[in-house]
């Protein structure tokens, strides 16, 4: 993997699925600009699953949310970056079913249509193709939401429409996505009614509706519908939810926790996505549910080979399940690495402050070695290092100067002074030097 | 749990010390009404009979999974609802202490007239539900709450003075600048200000919002405070702030605390003491020592793995427990967990319900079960709509669909052509037995088998 010259964490390669670049979120409100994420940079790989931990308002769920561009604007500003996404394609030989070519994803990649896959500027020299989600049309992301991008969110209850049962939700998605697949697997042959093709991609309107409601196309429409249930009882039955067909007839507040977040990850999962993204999937939990949806996503991911996105304030959990960190703090990365790596050595003071504020069983009563302070507000932050306010280690420089994210080695990239000391003649901070 | 309590409380009789809340076999039940007449149609058994105390200066920890009846029971201990038998009882000497539990041993009908005097005297005296308004005004003094969602709890219309001094006005302590003073007085101790006096709560962070929720619990100088999961809605390094601030408070006040949380690591890191509910029940109590170094009850161990701990190897695997939560309307016969159980044995109470329920997961059997009719909750009659499903059911039985202790569990099954008679051993509820000085656990194993 070519290592370019940028940020720790931003190297927009080929075998990145996704890579943020210099994302800024920002919210105009009566206060003032509340920078929520000011300037982002990471990569997520192909196949590999990169856990996003912070804080409570340290804007991770808008960066999540902002691949998707599910970030209402106004009052969110997109204030500049972008987010490269390299699509793939179905697997043309095994139709998703898993072969040799596709080594088993079902997936492979699509050749910038610009270069041919020699390398251009439209890819970023990579050759795949790539599309910048921060500027694509309305109309062409609606084909990537819950495609190729998949979303898992935090609280189920809210995010399941109450006014539909479990297969209505979950056939969305084969009907707005797997149009073509529908028709064929109904065996409507090759030309079929375009009152059927439109119904089959929900667009059919009231008298069409009706039309189809007699006979002939009657028999026709129950054909495609029949499809879509044994599409949505083999998606449910993937996340081992038990008895499918019973459950798709259910309404979401019929089943329990636990149950309708399988229900989620079924309808996230359900088109084989490159990128998951899994906003905070377990906060609303019981421990014992949240022990086997993490199997279940673990599992899922192992066999899919989507690359995950886990967003999550329980360090513990993303130590378990994921391959790499970001650790954000007021709308930045403050430091990214392998997982085994930031625990076992983090650089930034943050990362250590969170380690160390987790009741473990090496603790000893009262002995939780808190953060103090709160989170800095993020209206007009000044130019100095965010965290600098809360650090033990503080020192005149991190306060008049924006430490970068920078790479120390092998990938693990720490925004700090202590470790990247600025080109000045002052006082550095260090770990060996408590200020305050 | 009416019959023995012996020992008396969860805890064991060995650990004596000064007893600050008794619970006595408490049962909370709630009503399920139906129909336009809103008749009661069963009970969700939210507390089924629960004993254990809490001594002075102590934290005691009450954890299990949602729906387990951990907050309903915080809330009966709070005096917030009423329970629908057996008591919470505060302030009892050593000596009442022993008569009361010596009286609440006798099963009701064999009490003498003696006995129920004197009980009628303890629970008049001392029994939270029961009490006087002059003794009923000391308790409510003597226990605060501290709720999971503080913001919920804080009224959004009223500014700081306001709720952290309500305490202090409604019981006649303090009044104008002598209230302000008391109020910046509490808003210190929790680590704030008097610059916060005239804010409203929504101005306030998560974990500042605890801390006046906090704050407004101490305001009266309680011994007692039931604290319901109050930092699960807060990042770690807010929660380790208040985990800190609570036991500092703790060690500088003598405050005694009920800690109800779903959360172990919090609960390692703070409880003295441990009480493990699951459905109603207690499945194990000890100290915390005893439950997380030596757990006998498989729910125990099952919470235990599931819930990672930094300090663990993270290649561990989490066990996770299979099922759901049974219905607390109707709950499972014998031991409660045995549906969702790892070790399971043929005596842990296997049930027409189990084998219900498994139809209900099982596609096409469910609807083809046209009736069940029960002798009692071991033996019935399932009755299907055709044939193919009854034969399907009595192979079920015999095969690996079920689980060997199920299949050993069962006395009798006969197949006649749309019928299927099956009978179970029946068993009593486990109770809880002494497994060390003040460890209990209601599991028909003596020990944890080893699993794979």
């Amino acid at each position: 993997m070519a290592h370019a010259p940028e940020p720790a964490g931003q190297t927009h390669a080929a075998d990145a699925v996704a890579s943020v670049v210099g994302l800024k979120v920002h919210f105009e409100s009566r206060a003032g600009r509340v920078h929520a994420v000011d300037g982002v940079n990471f990569d997520i790989r192909d196949g590999e699953t990169l856990g996003l931990v912070g804080e409570t308002g340290c804007g991770k769920t808008v960066t999540a949310r902002s691949f998707l561009r599910l970030v209402p604007m106004p009052p969110g500003i997109h204030a500049g970056g972008s987010l490269y996404f390299h699509p793939h394609q179905r697997c043309s030989h095994c139709l998703g079913a898993g072969c040799a070519v596709c080594e088993g994803t079902g997936r492979l990649p699509v050749t910038c249509s610009a270069c041919g896959g020699e390398g251009c500027r439209a890819c970023g020299e990579t050759g795949v193709k790539t599309i910048d989600l921060s500027t694509l049309p309305e109309k062409e992301l609606r084909d990537i939401r819950g495609n190729r991008i998949a979303m898992i969110f935090q609280d189920p209850a809210k995010a399941l429409n109450p006014a539909m049962t479990v297969r209505n939700q979950i056939a969305e998605v084969f009907y707005q996505h797997r149009t073509q697949e529908v028709l064929e697997r109904a065996r409507l042959g090759t030309r079929p009614n375009p009152l059927l093709r439109r119904h089959a991609a929900q667009r059919s309107r009231l008298i069409e509706r009706a039309l189809l409601a007699l006979p002939p196309l009657r028999m026709q429409r129950k054909r495609v519908e029949r499809v879509i249930d044994d599409m949505v009882a083999s998606a449910l039955a993937e996340t081992q939810i038990p008895n499918p067909s019973k459950v798709m007839e259910r309404y979401p507040h019929e089943l329990s926790g636990g149950m309708k977040q399988r229900v989620m990850i079924a309808q996230a999962l359900a088109c084989n996505p490159d990128l998951l993204i899994a906003d905070e999937p377990t906060t609303a939990l019981d421990v014992t549910v949240q022990a086997r949806i993490i199997e279940l996503i673990k599992e899922l991911q192992s066999r899919h080979k989507s690359a995950v996105l886990y967003i999550s304030h329980d360090l513990s959990l993303v130590r378990r399940i994921c391959n790499r960190v970001a650790v954000m703090y007021a709308g930045r990365i403050v430091e990214i690495g392998l997982t085994e790596e930031i625990f076992a050595n983090p650089l930034h003071p943050y990362t250590r402050g969170l380690l160390a504020a987790i009741p473990g069983r090496s603790h000893d009563r009262g002995q939780l070695v808190a953060i103090k302070g709160t989170v800095l507000e993020l209206i007009d932050p000044p130019p100095s290092c965010r965290f600098v306010e809360r650090c033990s280690y503080a020192v005149a420089v991190c306060a008049e100067v924006d430490p970068e994210l920078e790479d120390t080695h092998d990938g693990h990239g720490v925004a700090c002074f202590i470790h990247n000391p600025p080109d000045m003649a002052v006082e550095l901070p260090s770990f060996s030097k408590l200020t305050s | 749990m009416t019959a023995t309590l012996d020992p008396p409380s969860a805890f064991g009789a060995d650990i004596r010390g000064e007893v600050a809340i008794s619970v006595r076999d408490l049962y909370k039940h709630f009503p399920i009404r139906e129909g336009a007449l809103q008749r009661v149609a069963g009970n969700i058994r939210a507390v089924d009979g629960v004993s254990f105390d809490i001594r002075r200066g102590e934290t005691v920890g009450l954890v299990g999974e949602s729906g387990c009846g951990k907050t309903t029971l915080g809330r009966c201990v709070s005096g917030l609802i009423d329970p629908t038998r057996g008591g919470v009882y505060f302030d009892l000497a050593a000596r009442d202490q022993e008569r009361l539990d010596s009286i609440l041993a006798v099963p009701e009908p064999d009490r003498t007239e003696e006995m129920q005097r004197q009980l009628e005297q303890l629970d008049s005296d001392h029994r939270v539900d029961r009490l006087g308004k002059q003794k009923w005004l000391r308790y409510r003094r003597n226990c605060q709450v501290v709720f999971q969602d503080a913001f919920a709890s804080l009224n959004p219309r009223h500014h700081v003075r306001e709720i952290v001094g309500r305490p202090l006005k409604v019981h006649k302590e303090a009044f104008s600048a002598q209230l302000t003073e008391r109020v910046v007085e509490l808003l210190e101790r929790v680590g704030m200000g008097r610059q916060h006096l005239y804010r409203y709560p929504h101005q306030f962070s998560g974990g500042q919002q605890q801390r006046l929720s906090i704050a407004r619990a101490l305001a009266l100088d309680p011994e007692l405070i039931v604290l319901d999961e109050p930092t699960s809605a807060l990042d770690v390094s807010v929660q380790a702030q208040i985990l800190n601030l609570l036991n500092e408070l703790q060690q500088e006040l003598h405050l005694t605390y009920l800690f109800i949380t779903h959360d172990l690591s919090v609960i390692r890191h703070m409880a003295d003491r441990v009480v493990v509910m699951y459905l109603g029940k207690v499945s194990e109590a000890g100290s915390t020592g005893d439950i997380f170094d030596d757990a006998r009850h498989p729910y125990t161990h099952a919470l235990l793995r599931a819930s990672p701990d930094v300090d663990d190897d993270p290649g561990t695997a989490m066990v996770t427990l299979e099922g759901s939560v049974p219905d607390p309307a109707l709950p499972p016969q014998g031991c409660r967990f045995h549906t969702r159980c790892p070790v399971a044995t043929p005596a842990c109470g296997w049930e027409v319900d189990d084998v219900v329920r498994w139809l209900e997961d099982e596609p096409g059997m469910f609807d083809a079960l046209t009736d069940v009719t029960r002798r009692n909750a071991f033996t019935a009659d399932l009755i299907f709509s055709d044939e193919s499903s009854a034969a399907a059911l009595a192979t079920a039985l015999g095969s690996e669909k079920m689980p060997l202790a199920a299949r050993q569990a069962l006395v009798d099954m006969k197949l006649e052509p749309t019928r299927v008679h099956i009978a179970f051993q029946p068993v009593s509820p486990v109770e809880l037995t002494v497994r060390g000085p003040g460890h209990v656990a209601a599991c028909v194993l003596d020990r944890m088998p080893e699993l794979d």
